[in-house]
């Protein structure tokens, strides 16, 4: 019987690799016993879901309120200007 | 050639909030995602006859930006990677007791889909993302965020073994999923 150490491991792999199936089997065995194994196995699996919805909304991960600072702006704007008027 | 496309220098102005935003979710460090803004504009500026025209102007230059992301990623994995790495993934953590068993509470997750339209939680995720050791942070958002393969990251964050990311991918969810739980799930449910 696997530990729940290894249980959350494998739960972990399974979702960047293909489980053989004794890795299979051994998850699903612990599962089927182990209540908090069970939820953390479904917990990963919507912080996957919801991580992808942070991805797909382009700025979940950082509130739309963030803004450039007026420093950076005018420091990026000079380095433009610069490429694209390299006369002056 | 789109409108916008023919007037750079309204780049900035249109997409440079965008593009920071973007880039600040991935690299979580303020100065160097406006230096990557920079970055891509001026790469922008210099590719910009090369532009097909089939995306839009922002979509275009996050395309850049993506590029630019990984560059960065990069370089920051030249250097002492591999000690780092076989540090985190041996440490001993709280998690688990000495047989195994788990030594925290998992609360229950309660619709978390609703989650991210409320700003207090994004908050939250932002903090426990910020409270990884950075390099645990990009393995973690590139994988998940971005959903890249483990192959390609493992040769972008120059992680030597496939082993090893699963290691490392595997606590950084515990820890993750821990963070949320002390911060937000556990709250929920009183």
């Amino acid at each position: 019987m696997l530990t729940c150490k290894e249980a959350s491991h494998l739960a972990s792999k399974s979702l960047d690799a293909k489980l053989t199936w004794r890795e299979r089997f051994g998850l699903c065995l612990h599962i089927a016993m182990c209540g908090l194994c069970r939820r953390y196995v479904r917990d990963l699996k919507k912080l996957r879901a919801m991580m992808k919805a942070a991805g797909n909304s382009g700025q979940a991960l950082v509130p739309e309120a963030v803004k450039l600072s007026e420093a950076s702006r005018q420091r990026i704007k000079q380095a433009l200007s610069k490429a694209l008027h390299p006369s002056k | 050639m789109t409108h916008e496309m023919s007037k750079p220098e309204q780049w900035l102005g249109l997409y440079g909030d965008v593009l920071y935003r973007y880039a600040l979710s991935r690299v979580r460090n303020p100065d160097v995602a406006e230096d990557l803004v920079q970055e891509t504009l001026l790469a922008g500026i210099k590719a910009k006859d090369n532009y097909a025209g089939q995306a839009a102007v922002q979509t275009w230059l996050i395309g850049i930006l993506k590029h630019k992301i990984i560059d960065y990623f990069r370089k920051a994995s030249r250097e002492k990677t591999q000690e780092f790495d076989d540090r985190f993934a041996t440490e001993e953590d709280d998690y688990f007791d000495q047989q195994g068993s788990w030594q925290i509470d998992l609360s229950s997750w309660s619709k978390p889909d609703k989650c991210l339209e409320q700003e207090q939680f994004i908050e939250v995720l932002q903090t426990c993302i910020d409270r990884l050791p950075p390099r645990m942070a990009q393995l973690f958002i590139l994988r998940e965020l971005d959903g890249m393969e483990s192959e390609k990251i493992c040769e972008t964050l120059s992680i030597s073994t496939l082993n090893n990311f699963w290691v490392m991918m595997s606590r950084v969810r515990v820890q993750l999923r821990h963070c949320l739980d002390l911060n937000w799930f556990g709250k929920q449910e009183l």
